[in-house]
């Protein structure tokens, strides 16, 4: 029971790495064959585990209506938009648009779902502006060289920046192409490193925290 | 001085609010039309479409929600005016959930407006989970990873899909990404093995994150943001959103500038101020 | 669609109510928003998942071949698939294992050689470009800022990628030389940030500039003036909250 519990997913875990990580060495039909029919096993596979994540969130918001605790009427809220959202999709057949014309699923993700994600994430324009003016300060040489590479980098890439001064946008183009470009690879390789050495600790079964903890590790 | 510095510092937030709003406001509805300057990568996507023959197969992938709509959806629009008006054959697809919807709408859109037809110059592949697996499994094999379109259309005997049988067989690729599932994992699993030519279109955050790419020619190209989809609007001589919002970015570009000046003025006032307290 | 118009200004107008202060209004939007976005990934994800990429298939191969046994191959990730779900069931919990181990053994199996070609072999090999070039005149080395392949920009990037991966190594001590390679490290780690704060302002501002677009094309007639009639309501119901909670927390 133990091995089944503890040493056979390691073993699974070994073999699928090793497996292909070597396929994409090996041109033989076999092996084309292989990663055709297991990346085609992952997208369904990775569906399956789409609804772990969804279901944590069902899990949430039912510990706070039946402890409920303050704002539990807000949970409902989300339980009662969930399932609505879900009866009138099934009952459009999953389609937002039939022949051209829009279905109530349809409208339900262009009247409710693209405003309110679209909204959620343009908040942020107005905190960046106030953290802007109460935090940006050149401190420190480096913060200075911070503050006017972003000064720069906002003039040159809007036409009235362009327009008032245009060396910005050449200046601009430089520090993307150039030092951007440079700053950004080493971070770049330095990460992806990291990534390799996680994978191969993953295989090799120094890494168990995907399995899930518990006692049995 | 000092006091009206240390006022200013501490000035409510919801007067920056107000500000911004007003610099979004107000070039909206009074717009002063700016000349819009083309960037070297975002020309390069465009002179590598205009070299391309008719019928060509053009890959789109729409790899973002309706949170990155402004950006995102009319670097997409002016893709496809472009792609359709050279009558290539397009493929959409998205491996962003939320965004189906969305991508499903803008294709359909323009593809109705120029007078284009599904099935026979395009086909939206719709979602399917997998991410890198998915690009792999279109690499191999395009219909095994999509038995059918977002219609439920079988896509084995499509007329546009002919020929095509896996990303060996596309033409130009250009992922429209709002983050890491985008971009940089269709060159990580598809462009590096697959060898299609590939482009990018990003969202602002992402796009500085994208040059090292652009360099050493795994991208050929990037479009970056709205000012991005705006260069490319001038380009295909079509002005749409982006350079209908290009006035308001400058706007609001200036007055943060204004307000970060602003704000090292006050502070080196109060610092100043300290340092003789000493 | 003017009711779609109304509903849509309403939610957003919603949600920027947040600038005033965290309120019911808002909170109302935000978990309509999360229970809206669960709700259509549900629907997607069967429709796609279950049916398109599944159920379909499946049934077609069996129809056509039922004697073959790549007909029910499909049966095996629909297996792992339910293995995973064993996880909310504490006492067979433990053979979610086998589904996890199976899908991030490939997963990092996969990216091995994928990661190592593009991030790391394709980024050194471009860092590690031609100072000089062979032309018809000679040897040349080019001078010109503008063109990012020039020799010179070629040395700033060299010096650029060394300097900022010697910053981050911590296992070496920064004193000396490597003082200077650190300190030189930092300055372009600013200047990129620099130009990344730069491109996230143009980014969120975009998507501002995105929604007030839309809020301004449903203040139009056509659609009853939605959004000056909802912002006028919005302003209302918070001025009346602001002031039912001010009586209660004097009470």
């Amino acid at each position: 029971m133990i091995f089944l519990k503890r040493q056979l997913p390691l073993a699974i875990t070994f073999v699928m790495g090793v497996t292909f990580a070597f396929q994409y060495y090996i041109p033989h039909p076999v092996s084309e064959e292989a990663i055709t029919n297991v990346s085609k096993w992952m997208q369904i596979i990775s569906g399956f585990a789409l609804a772990l994540g969804l279901a944590s969130i069902f899990h949430v918001h039912a510990v706070k209506i039946k402890r409920q605790v303050p704002g539990w009427g807000y949970s409902i809220v989300l339980y009662a938009a969930m399932l609505a959202t879900i009866i009138v999709g099934f009952k459009s057949g999953g389609e937002t648009k039939v022949d051209g014309a829009q279905t109530a699923f349809g409208w339900l993700y262009d009247y409710s779902m693209v405003p309110l994600q679209g909204t959620m994430f343009s908040i942020l324009a107005f905190f960046i502006a106030s953290a802007a003016y109460r935090a940006f300060r050149a401190r420190s040489p480096e913060a200075s060289v911070l503050l006017v590479s972003a000064v720069l980098v906002m003039m040159g890439r809007v036409p009235l920046g362009q327009f008032l001064l245009p060396w910005t946008w050449d200046v601009t183009q430089w520090l993307l192409n150039v030092v951007n470009s440079a700053v950004r690879r080493a971070i770049l390789i330095g990460v992806s490193m990291g990534q390799v050495a996680l994978s191969m600790k993953i295989i090799l079964g120094i890494e168990r925290a995907y399995l899930g903890g518990g006692k049995d590790q | 001085m000092k006091e009206f510095a240390r006022r200013m510092i501490g000035i409510d937030r919801r007067i920056i609010f107000l500000l911004i709003a007003g610099a979004v406001l107000l070039p909206l509805l009074r717009p002063f039309g700016l000349p819009i300057k083309v960037s070297p990568e975002v020309r390069a996507v465009y002179e590598y479409i205009e070299a391309l023959p008719e019928r060509s197969v053009f890959l789109l992938s729409f790899d973002f929600d309706p949170s990155s709509k402004p950006e995102l959806e009319p670097q997409a629009v002016a893709l496809l005016r472009h792609a359709f008006r050279k009558n290539f054959r397009v493929i959409g697809m998205t491996h962003w959930l939320t965004g189906t919807g969305l991508a499903d709408d803008i294709f359909s859109r323009v593809a109705a407006e120029m007078g284009r037809e599904r099935g026979k110059d395009y086909v939206f592949l719709g979602w399917s989970p997998g991410a890198g697996s998915l690009i792999i499994a279109m690499g191999q094999d395009l219909y095994k990873a999509f038995p059918s379109d977002y219609q439920k259309t079988p896509t084995q005997g499509m007329p546009v899909l002919a020929g095509v049988r896996s990303l060996r067989d596309v033409n130009y690729m250009i992922s429209l990404a709002a983050g890491s599932s985008g971009i940089e994992m269709w060159y990580v699993f598809g462009k590096d093995k697959y060898r299609f030519e590939m482009a990018g279109g990003s969202t602002g955050v992402i796009a500085p994150g994208l040059y090292p790419f652009l360099r050493s020619g795994q991208i050929n190209g990037l479009i970056g943001g709205l000012q991005g989809a705006a260069e490319y609007e001038t380009l295909i001589k079509r002005k749409g959103t982006a350079t209908a919002g290009m006035d308001a970015q400058s706007a609001t570009h200036f007055v943060i500038i204004i307000l970060v000046l602003l704000c090292n003025a006050f502070y080196f006032v109060l610092r100043g101020e300290k340092g003789k307290a000493r | 669609m003017i009711l779609g118009a109304w509903v849509a200004a309403g939610l957003t107008l919603f949600i920027y109510s947040f600038l005033y202060k965290d309120n019911p209004l808002f909170k109302l939007g935000e978990h309509l928003y999360v229970g809206i976005s669960v709700g259509y990934s549900v629907v997607l994800a069967w429709h796609t998942v279950f049916l398109r990429l599944l159920w379909e298939p499946l049934k077609k191969d069996i129809t056509e071949n039922p004697a073959v046994f790549g007909s029910y191959v499909l049966l095996i990730p629909a297996v792992l698939g339910l293995l995973m779900w064993a996880r909310f069931i504490p006492k067979i919990a433990w053979l979610s294992r086998l589904a996890f181990a199976f899908v991030v053994g490939f997963g990092s199996g996969v990216a091995i050689p994928r990661t190592v070609s593009s991030y790391i072999l394709k980024q050194i090999e471009d860092t590690v470009n031609p100072l000089v070039t062979r032309g018809a005149d000679g040897l040349s080395m080019g001078f010109n800022l503008a063109s990012p392949q020039s020799g010179v920009n070629t040395i700033v990037l060299v010096i650029g990628v060394v300097s900022v991966l010697f910053y981050f190594f911590f296992s070496v001590e920064h004193t000396g030389p490597g003082k200077v390679t650190a300190r030189t490290g930092i300055y372009f780690l600013m200047i990129a940030f620099g130009a990344a704060f730069g491109y996230t302002v143009m980014s969120r501002m975009s998507l501002l500039i995105g929604r007030f677009s839309d809020l301004i094309k449903y203040a139009g007639a056509e659609y009853g003036y939605a959004s000056l009639v909802l912002l006028a309501l919005t302003v209302l119901a918070l001025a009346a909250w602001e002031m039912a909670s001010r009586g209660r927390r004097e009470v």
